[in-house]
């Protein structure tokens, strides 16, 4: 097995004191895999996220990347660790340039964002095309892309997917798992929250199933497609 | 009427600075800041204090700080100065409440409370007279059409040269572009690797630092008194409003134009003999304006998805 990247050891988080949604993760993303956390509603999947990017306080239990201890770093630190975060809603600033958006995203690069920018152009065409639009005005898919994009200048090692085919259109989400893929292929790894189970597992290495907090169950993408009690309790009849 | 234009257009200057102020603090922070008033009134006391000779004893600081510096120096400090109370007010008090997550109707009422406080507080130390900055009297001259004095022509300039400076810092700056984006999403901001508390807290001491701009220049146009910045906040939040909320170039004009109508209606006949209530015709227009244009002259309606 690679090295891990991320390594989670018992979280326990929640947006309320003393009521947490994550009553004990594990977790373990390793170098190059696609990861995807599935659930029913309020599971905790996108919670988890969260709790790892600081966007709310981990109350228990401990996770590093690469190794090293990163509990409850400030959010805008935990960028300078070389993981990248798309929320589900509001992942683009929709006032602002489609370059500007780019721009934000290097914010910790400082002097090279420029050029770290322009790597990334060569890569998405169509931001570059409409760079000086704001980003408000694109469509759904366009908009993840660039949500993408914008996670992507600082080149992480890890990037956290928090529902990247929520709202869209099936072309737009065959378009968006393409983009994911590719992102993938270049070498970094990818935990993935998914709605959509089935599809997730299938463009998956692994999968975690997580059940009112806690893990229920773990596998490899087809294995968990197959075990009828994932079948049973989260996928429906397939 | 063109003779009211003129001071209209002073007016104007003055609710535009402080609108600017304003609309940026609320756009980054979300935060509807009554005690913004007490930051215009702050600038003008503090010139004051500083440039004051030390005979004329108008201001009770004198009688143990007689400064008597050159004016453009004490506006400067002055300026520097409610940058700096600005920093405090976010540091001890707004950045404790946002942490603590207090609402937003909450905050408003502190900073209601935090506006009476400190006027309150100028009154004491300042007192209740009306005072003016120890300048020379001068005479008007007429420029294209418009009569003021040479010191009101070079304030208007140097607010119109404030303000294209701030839309330029905002347009094409690192820190300018980071505002625009907490104001968008602070989380996303965060996110993105941006330090959201230092991007807070410099938006406070800019917009403080415009707001006691805003008032320095109305004491040089009108006068100084401890409430001068109570007095104008009604005109200063139809500005933000009327231009758009949270868009700066909009309360750069919807300061302007209230100013102007202000000014203007003064001249309208109807108007003879009730000058006092001038600033109902421009508040008035300002909301037919609003019934027409709901989100301001500027203001965007945004695409939700």
């Amino acid at each position: 097995m690679n090295n891990p990247i991320l390594e989670c050891n018992g979280i326990a988080a929640g947006y309320v004191k003393g009521l947490n949604i994550l009553q004990g993760v594990d977790l373990v993303v390793s170098e190059g895999e696609i990861v995807s956390i599935i659930g029913p509603n309020g599971a905790g999947k996108s919670t988890l996220l969260k709790a790892i990017m600081g966007l709310i306080n981990i109350s228990a239990g401990r996770f590093f990347i690469e190794g090293l201890e990163k509990t409850n770093l400030p959010t805008h630190k935990i960028v300078n660790e070389g993981v990248g975060y798309v929320p589900q809603v509001q992942n683009v600033f929709p006032s602002l340039t489609i370059e500007e958006n780019l721009e934000m995203g290097s914010w910790s690069l400082g002097k090279n964002a420029k050029q770290s920018i322009n790597e990334l152009y060569q890569e998405f065409p169509l931001l570059e095309e409409r760079r000086k639009e704001k980003a408000g005005n694109l469509s759904g898919g366009q908009r993840q892309i660039l949500a993408l994009a914008r996670a992507l200048v600082t080149s992480p090692k890890l990037l956290l997917l928090d529902e990247p085919s929520a709202g869209l259109s099936p072309l737009a989400i065959d378009d968006v798992f393409k983009t994911i893929k590719n992102i993938n292929l270049k070498g970094v790894s990818i935990l993935l929250v998914e709605q959509n189970a089935k599809r997730a597992l299938k463009f998956s290495n692994r999968g975690y199933v997580l059940d009112q907090g806690r893990n229920a169950y773990q596998g490899t993408g087809t294995d968990l497609l197959d075990d009828p009690r994932v079948v049973d309790l989260y996928l429906g009849k397939l | 009427m063109i003779d009211q234009l003129g001071n209209g257009l002073l007016l104007g200057i003055i609710i535009s600075v402080a609108s600017v102020a304003l609309s940026l603090l609320y756009s980054v922070t979300r935060i509807v800041n009554f005690a913004h008033g007490e930051i215009i009134a702050l600038g003008a006391i503090m010139t004051l204090f500083f440039s004051n000779p030390v005979d004329s004893r108008v201001i009770y600081l004198d009688r143990f700080s007689p400064l008597g510096l050159d004016f453009v120096i004490s506006a400067f400090l002055a300026v520097i100065l409610c940058g700096v109370f600005g920093g405090l007010l976010e540091l001890i008090l707004f950045r404790p409440l946002r942490k603590a997550e207090v609402g937003n109707i909450a905050i408003l009422v502190v900073t209601i409370g935090l506006s009476i406080f400190i006027r309150h507080l100028y009154l004491i130390f300042a007192t209740g007279r009306v005072q003016n900055f120890p300048l020379e009297l001068e005479r008007r001259v007429t420029y294209l059409f418009f009569d003021m004095t040479p010191r009101n022509f070079r304030v208007l300039i140097a607010g119109i040269i404030v303000m294209v400076l701030i839309g330029l810092l905002l347009t094409f700056t690192r820190i300018g572009k980071a505002m625009r984006a907490v104001r968008d999403s602070g989380e996303l901001a965060s996110i993105s690797g941006i330090n959201s508390d230092n991007i807070i807290l410099i938006t406070w001491i800019s917009s403080s630092m415009l707001a006691g701009l805003a008032g320095i220049f109305q004491g040089v146009i009108n006068d100084i008194r401890y409430n001068m910045g109570f007095l104008i906040l009604l005109l200063v939040f139809a500005g933000t409003v009327l231009g758009g909320i949270g868009t700066s170039f909009g309360a750069m004009v919807g300061g302007l134009l209230i100013g102007i109508f202000v000014q203007v209606s003064v001249a309208f006949p109807f108007m003879e003999g009730h000058i006092e209530a001038k600033n109902a015709v421009a508040l008035g227009l300002m909301i037919v304006i609003l019934l027409f244009r709901p989100q301001g002259i500027f203001g965007q309606k945004e695409r939700i998805s």
